[in-house]
């Protein structure tokens, strides 16, 4: 796998016999050059630095004391052992992970099967725009529009009494866990067009010799579709673990905290309730599942093939 | 003909792209080192921080006379967003960087923030207003942590049920005075095809209303007690609150509870809005989306038993003073100006609301009928639940009450209030122990 096996430079597999080098150690490269290579960096490092890793350590520092924004004071550990306490963090992690498990098989695995089915067909470009078309509205537009297809007696009731099926009215957004099936269902209608796009670009640099040869042999082309396939997978776990937007706008994780998701219950300590300690624990838990995810996905699909 | 500076180091793309973006990362720190905020306004103003962008043209207005009174104007600016502008007045108050005034809560929210010292006594305004009759001496309560009041209100409004004069007349109902009358208007709107009370608060603060209003009518005195640790949610009061309000939902006459306040003139243009029971500041925003005083009118609910003394409920917000202001002193001016009559009757004139003074009303005869009720009667006014205990506390106790709303049976009252009440015990004691 490329990702894993970036281009190895020529110098480094020069065998050290090589009569064309004198020594294994590279030459000195200029100071001058070092320099300018810092240079290039520094930019990006500093960014990095300044807006990741400093917030990040303040983050896990500040998730230590009981801090209502005006005084700060030590308190060990128990931030985070009232947050595994908390009944809502448990029903937070759980909704969190049906996103999780949400998003990998719509959005994830319609935008596989559209773009598979409909590659090679010849309106097929007009299916995938119509796919494609929702993801060019923001996240918070989507939401008004949910919510008024959602609400009580709102777009979807209307048209279920209007079909005859009024057994089916629910109150969409009101009970869990109908609300997080529906709030997914919502983001696979914006969310399927990404995939979608990422799973044609997967496709398009496959050679064409490879596709014929497997529709002459009736195989698939999934295989083919891996490297890019764990890239969507990849941004998906990721994404849906820190969802946030499209629940605070149409349930505001409610009712109660049925909803919650782990953004929105860090959010909630920290920008509704000033715990600023109990919001940066949550905020740190979340940033290690998150981060243990994708190194545990990553690690595991991108190790090379032939081992 | 020779290079015009060829003699001295040539000036190569890459010296002008350093010094380019060496000139603009100082221009830019530069920037950041010193907004607005950290000087002081133009001469003769007064800045003021709020949550609320539609307010400006009020606060000119009230700055009309408040020039004319004190030489100072106020310049307002706001942040749209609650949760934003409570981060921004929690950072900023404790800097140089903080507006001369700020717009609060009052009640606990206040309180939290008093405790940090971030704020201006303002007792001495307190004793000047109450002496020339400006303001209610049993609001200053509210505005006050350990002996000293840290704002004065900023507004004033009630909770009061807005009705369809329309719907009313068409179905025979006289304005209840009774909770029994409150009660068959109901009925009588429920039977004729229209939703008697319009009622959000699935996962909004507005879950609060209808238990704060039922313990009102109810017992005053309790809800005064819950709300300040002197009793127990479990107690029979708030049992029988939950209980009547299980059995009005059982009885069809909310709104499912995911509506908003902003379907009220659209039901009232259908024909299909019944009641709804608010705050009376939101009688502007009917009416400037079109209604009048001829569509909509005010009532308060009476209380549950003729034996019970009437309360209302009152928000109210704080206009308060950061101890770093620029211009401290004036804003304590304005402070001690804001709720003169004639301040006030601009200001009210814009709000459409009632005001703190007593003596400014509204050019609405809606608001002021009310008022003129309640000057009259002098009903016991209850600080609105949201400000009335912890914020921690009310917040979470708000969230179980919108879950009531959407599966409000019995049963679900009874664990409702073992919910708050544990809740209660948890958070009084991080209250008590700060």
């Amino acid at each position: 796998m490329t990702l894993t096996q970036p281009p190895v430079p020529q110098e480094a597999v020069a065998s050290p016999g090589d009569p064309t080098r004198a020594s294994a150690a590279p030459p000195p490269r200029p100071r001058r050059a070092h320099l300018a290579g810092a240079a290039f960096l520094a930019p990006a490092v500093a960014l990095v630095v300044l807006l990741l890793v400093v917030p990040f350590a303040f983050t896990i520092y500040r998730s230590f004391f009981d801090d209502n924004g005006f005084t700060r004071s030590w308190v060990g550990l128990d931030n985070y052992t009232a947050m595994f306490a908390d009944p809502a963090f448990g029903q937070s992690v759980l909704n969190t992970f049906f996103w999780v498990v949400g998003t990998l098989l719509l959005p994830v695995g319609l935008g596989l099967a559209i773009a598979v089915g409909t590659w090679k067909l010849k309106l097929g470009a007009v299916a995938r725009f119509a796919v494609i078309l929702p993801y060019a509205i923001s996240g918070s537009a989507t939401a008004v529009v949910w919510t008024f297809m959602l609400s009580t007696d709102g777009g979807l009731d209307t048209l279920l009494r209007l079909l005859g099926l009024d057994p089916l009215v629910s109150q969409w957004l009101l009970q869990w866990p109908l609300n997080t099936v529906m709030m997914i269902i919502a983001t696979t209608w914006q969310a399927t067009g990404a995939c979608v796009i990422l799973f044609l670009v997967g496709l398009q640099s496959i050679p064409p010799s490879t596709l014929e040869a497997a529709q002459l042999d009736g195989a698939v082309t999934f295989p083919q579709l891996r490297p890019m396939t764990i890239v969507v997978v990849g941004i998906s776990i990721v994404g849906s673990l820190k969802v946030f937007d499209q629940v605070l706008l149409l349930t505001n994780g409610g009712p109660g905290t049925a909803s919650e998701t782990l953004a929105l219950t860090m959010y909630r300590e920290t920008f509704t309730l000033s715990r600023y300690g109990s919001g940066a624990a949550v905020a740190v838990f979340l940033t290690v599942v998150v981060v243990a995810a994708s190194y545990a996905y990553l690690r595991r699909q991108l190790r090379p093939a032939n081992g | 003909m020779p290079h015009p500076i060829s003699g001295g180091p040539s000036m190569t793309r890459r010296t002008a792209l350093a010094l380019g973006g060496a000139g603009l990362l100082t221009a830019t720190l530069a920037a950041c080192a010193r907004g607005t905020d950290t000087r002081p306004s133009a001469p003769g103003t007064v800045t003021l921080n709020s949550d609320n962008p539609t307010w400006g043209p009020g606060y000119d207005a009230a700055s009309d006379v408040l020039a004319a009174r004190i030489g100072y104007r106020i310049t307002s600016r706001s942040i749209a967003s609650v949760a934003n502008y409570n981060q921004i007045i929690r950072m900023t108050a404790q800097t140089n960087s903080t507006t001369d005034l700020i717009k609060w809560t009052n009640g606990y929210r206040l309180q939290d923030i008093a405790r940090a010292d971030i704020l201006t006594d303002l007792n001495e305004v307190w004793d000047d207003a109450i002496g020339r009759g400006w303001v209610d001496p049993a609001q200053r309560a509210s505005f006050t942590y350990e002996g000293k009041a840290y704002g004065v209100p900023l507004y004033k409004s009630y909770y009061a049920v807005f009705y369809s004069k329309r719907a009313f007349a068409e179905n025979g109902i006289d304005v209840p005075t009774t909770f029994d009358d409150l009660m068959s208007a109901a009925q009588t709107l429920k039977d004729a095809g229209i939703t008697p009370f319009l009622a959000p608060g699935a996962t909004t603060w507005e879950s609060e209303i209808w238990f704060m209003q039922l313990l009102a009518s109810l017992d005053p005195d309790y809800y005064a007690a819950v709300t300040t640790n002197q009793a127990s949610y479990v107690d029979d009061p708030a049992r029988e609150a939950m209980g009547l309000w299980s059995t009005m939902y059982s009885d069809g006459f909310f709104s499912a509870p995911d509506v908003t306040s902003n379907d009220l003139p659209g039901l009232v243009s259908e024909g299909r809005f019944g009641m709804m029971l608010y705050g009376t500041w939101f009688a502007n925003t009917l009416l400037a989306s079109g209604l009048t005083d001829d569509d909509i009118g005010f009532f308060r609910v009476p209380p549950h038993a003729s034996s019970t003394a009437p309360a209302v409920i009152v928000e109210s917000g704080s206009l308060s003073v950061p101890v770093k202001a620029h211009r401290r002193d004036a804003a304590v001016d304005v402070a001690r100006n804001w709720l003169a009559t004639d301040v006030q009757e601009a200001w009210v004139g814009f709000l459409g609301d009632t005001s703190p003074n007593p003596a400014a009303l509204p050019k609405s005869d809606l608001v002021k009928d009310l008022a003129a009720g309640i000057a009259a009667e002098g009903p016991t006014e209850l600080i609105r639940y949201w400000e009335a205990s912890p914020t921690p506390l009310v917040e979470g106790n708000v969230q179980d009450l919108g879950s009531f709303m959407v599966t409000p049976s019995e049963s679900h009252g009874e664990s409702t209030l073992r919910s708050m009440e544990a809740r209660a015990r948890t958070e009084w004691k991080i209250w008590d122990a700060a």
